[in-house]
């Protein structure tokens, strides 16, 4: 079928009952992504970027609103989105991990009607393409955790979708093991078979560097789309400063700073990172120096230009990290 | 077609993954009805009981009870088997990749009923075996297709009681309690251990349960009770008519309802 968008959101919402409350996971969420585009949701953890692919990829049915997926509708043709679709998702546990890589291969292209002579071929190609031929035979659980995720790559990859739904791909992996997926993403699946793709993560960087267009997406809603160079032009400013401290600061100590188009806060391992963007970042140093000074040692001071996460911060007010969402003054 | 094969094929190399599961379904009705005749020995003072043979129809109560234990592995490995199986899946995480393509989740719980029925099938030949070298069963070949018979209609009935113990886990994720409930409630209100008789409650609810009619009909061919054979057989295949969509039924609603609440891969 040759449809314009390769996946149509309108409208969609999706609550879920917490406690007796009706929560908004998913709210009013508009979005087009073309034929070939490799799209980003951006979003910390909690904004809803999994219940949208989750509804896309019929696990959920949307409580208003509709999806379509390869032009079927969600809720009207179910099984013809999931023959359009290639799930993947970040951590181990989505293989049979008592069973070898061919046999979990050879199982999921059953499930996907794939003929038994095409399996053999696909599993050979794919195995070869993720360099795990020498592990064919071998038990899932023998496996490291990076060849795992490869191998869930594979099983995505087993009846060829024309569209791949990719939740938090490198989540949990080693930087060795992220680079070859990133890599893998952008030049084989994006550039060499012009898959469709819709990449959710909350690490800005993978984004920024693997992205056609981003949506930011904050407590269920889009609050920006576009391209990551455009989205980076929306902050008036074309530096942003890093401070490093050694303590712990409160992101309340910043509330009467004027003149900052972005700031944010991060406290790890006992140091504290300040981040901000200022249209005079000069005059505004001087201030957040003496606020901190009295509550942190500071280490070092670096300029550097503005990334996908400051525009976040400045579009959305929420810091991104990784296990929390923490608002910022 | 193929989807059901290579569930079953799956589902084969996962249990020989785990040796010692085969080895308990094998001994467990066995080691389970041991105490049993340890027990009725211990009341009567003998292996015959004319009170047991009143209701039974057969004084001979090891047979009874063997055989009452034996057929029984086929409702139990139902109730757990196709109950957890989905359960399973969420634990190995797969579930969600399952559903995510585009076979219908019956597909893979009726392979995993056949892949059930197979392997309860040779477990009760080997058990059978044992019984009959050890516990004096006499088991001639003009019994087989009979029992055959009875075995096919009970198993197609249990395949719907499997689909609603399955929905039953999706629906409630720890069904653990609910499943055990369920097994000792088939224990009171079938003939695994006694002649329900022995209750007008026990007889009434019992008239609901497919094993129940399986069980009259084993221990009939095998043991040469009185049985109505065309009475059982209609009863149970009434039985399998009514179950067998209701299972689907029940399952479709809470496959639909765990979908909108997002509770599909919830622990």
């Amino acid at each position: 079928m040759l449809v314009e968008h390769a996946i149509q959101i309108t409208s969609l919402v999706k609550m879920f009952k917490k406690r007796g409350d009706e929560v908004i996971a998913v709210n009013g969420v508009n979005l087009k992504i073309d034929q070939g585009e490799l799209f980003g949701l951006l979003g910390p953890n909690g904004a809803g970027k999994t219940t949208l692919i989750k509804c896309i990829s019929t696990l959920l049915i949307p409580d208003n609103g509709t999806a379509t997926v390869g032009g079927y509708d969600v809720l009207k043709k179910p099984l013809d989105v999931r023959r359009q679709i290639g799930v993947l998702t970040g951590g181990e546990r989505s293989l049979y991990w008592k069973l070898t890589p061919v046999e979990n291969l050879n199982y999921f292209a059953a499930l996907y009607g794939v003929s038994r002579k095409k399996t053999k071929n696909r599993i050979a190609y794919l195995l070869e393409l993720m360099d795990l031929t020498e592990k064919r035979n071998e038990r899932v659980e023998k496996l490291s955790s990076g060849m795992k995720q490869k191998l869930s790559i594979a099983r995505t990859l087993i009846h060829d979708p024309p569209i791949l739904l990719i939740d938090e791909p490198t989540l949990g992996l080693d930087p060795t093991f992220s680079r070859f997926i990133r890599n893998f993403i952008k030049d084989e699946l994006h550039r060499e078979r012009k898959k469709t793709i819709l990449l959710t993560t909350h690490y800005m960087d993978e984004a920024d560097m693997l992205c056609d267009r981003v949506a930011f997406m904050n407590r269920g809603a889009i609050d920006a789309v576009d391209t990551p160079r455009a989205l980076k032009q929306r902050l008036s400013t074309e530096q942003v400063v890093e401070v490093k401290c050694m303590g712990t600061l409160e992101p309340d100590l910043f509330a009467q700073v004027k003149e900052v188009a972005t700031l944010s806060l991060e406290n790890k391992d006992g140091l504290a990172y300040i981040r901000m963007s200022s249209d005079n970042p000069e005059q505004l140093l001087p201030a957040i120096l003496d606020l901190v000074q009295n509550k942190a040692k500071v280490l070092s001071v670096h300029v550097a230009a503005p990334t996908l996460e400051d525009v976040f911060v400045h579009l959305t007010g929420v810091q991104l990290k990784d296990d929390q969402v923490e608002e910022c003054g | 077609m193929r989807v059901i094969f290579e569930e079953i094929i799956k589902d084969i190399r996962i249990l020989l993954a785990y040796p010692i599961e085969i080895a308990f379904w094998i001994i467990s009705p066995l080691l389970w009805a041991v105490p049993l005749v340890f027990q009725g020995k211990a009341l009567v003072g003998s292996l015959q009981s004319t009170p047991f043979g009143s209701l039974a129809g057969t004084s001979e109560y090891i047979p009874y009870v063997l055989i009452g234990a034996i057929f029984s592995t086929y409702m139990f490995t139902a109730v757990w088997s196709m109950g957890n199986a989905l359960r399973n899946e969420m634990f190995y995480g797969t579930l969600e990749h399952i559903l995510c393509s585009p076979v219908r989740p019956l597909y893979i719980l009726i392979g995993k009923g056949l892949y059930n029925s197979m392997f309860s099938t040779m477990f009760v030949i080997v058990q059978l075996t044992i019984c009959v070298l050890f516990f004096g069963l006499d088991l001639t070949v003009t019994k087989i297709l009979p029992m055959v018979f009875f075995l096919a209609l009970l198993m197609i009935g249990l395949y719907g009681v499997g689909f609603i113990a399955a929905a039953l886990t999706l629906l409630i994720k720890e069904a653990h309690g609910i499943l055990h409930m369920f097994e000792y409630i088939l224990f009171l209100f079938t003939p695994i251990r006694y002649p329900v008789e022995v209750h007008p409650i026990t007889r009434a609810v019992s008239a609901l349960i497919p094993l129940t009619y399986a069980l009259i009909a084993l221990r009939g061919i095998l043991l040469g009770i009185k049985f109505d054979f065309l009475k059982t057989s209609l009863l149970l295949l009434g039985i399998d008519i009514v179950i067998i969509p209701l299972g689907l039924y029940i399952f479709g609603w809470v496959e639909k309802r765990t979908k909108q609440r997002g509770t599909l891969a919830h622990y």
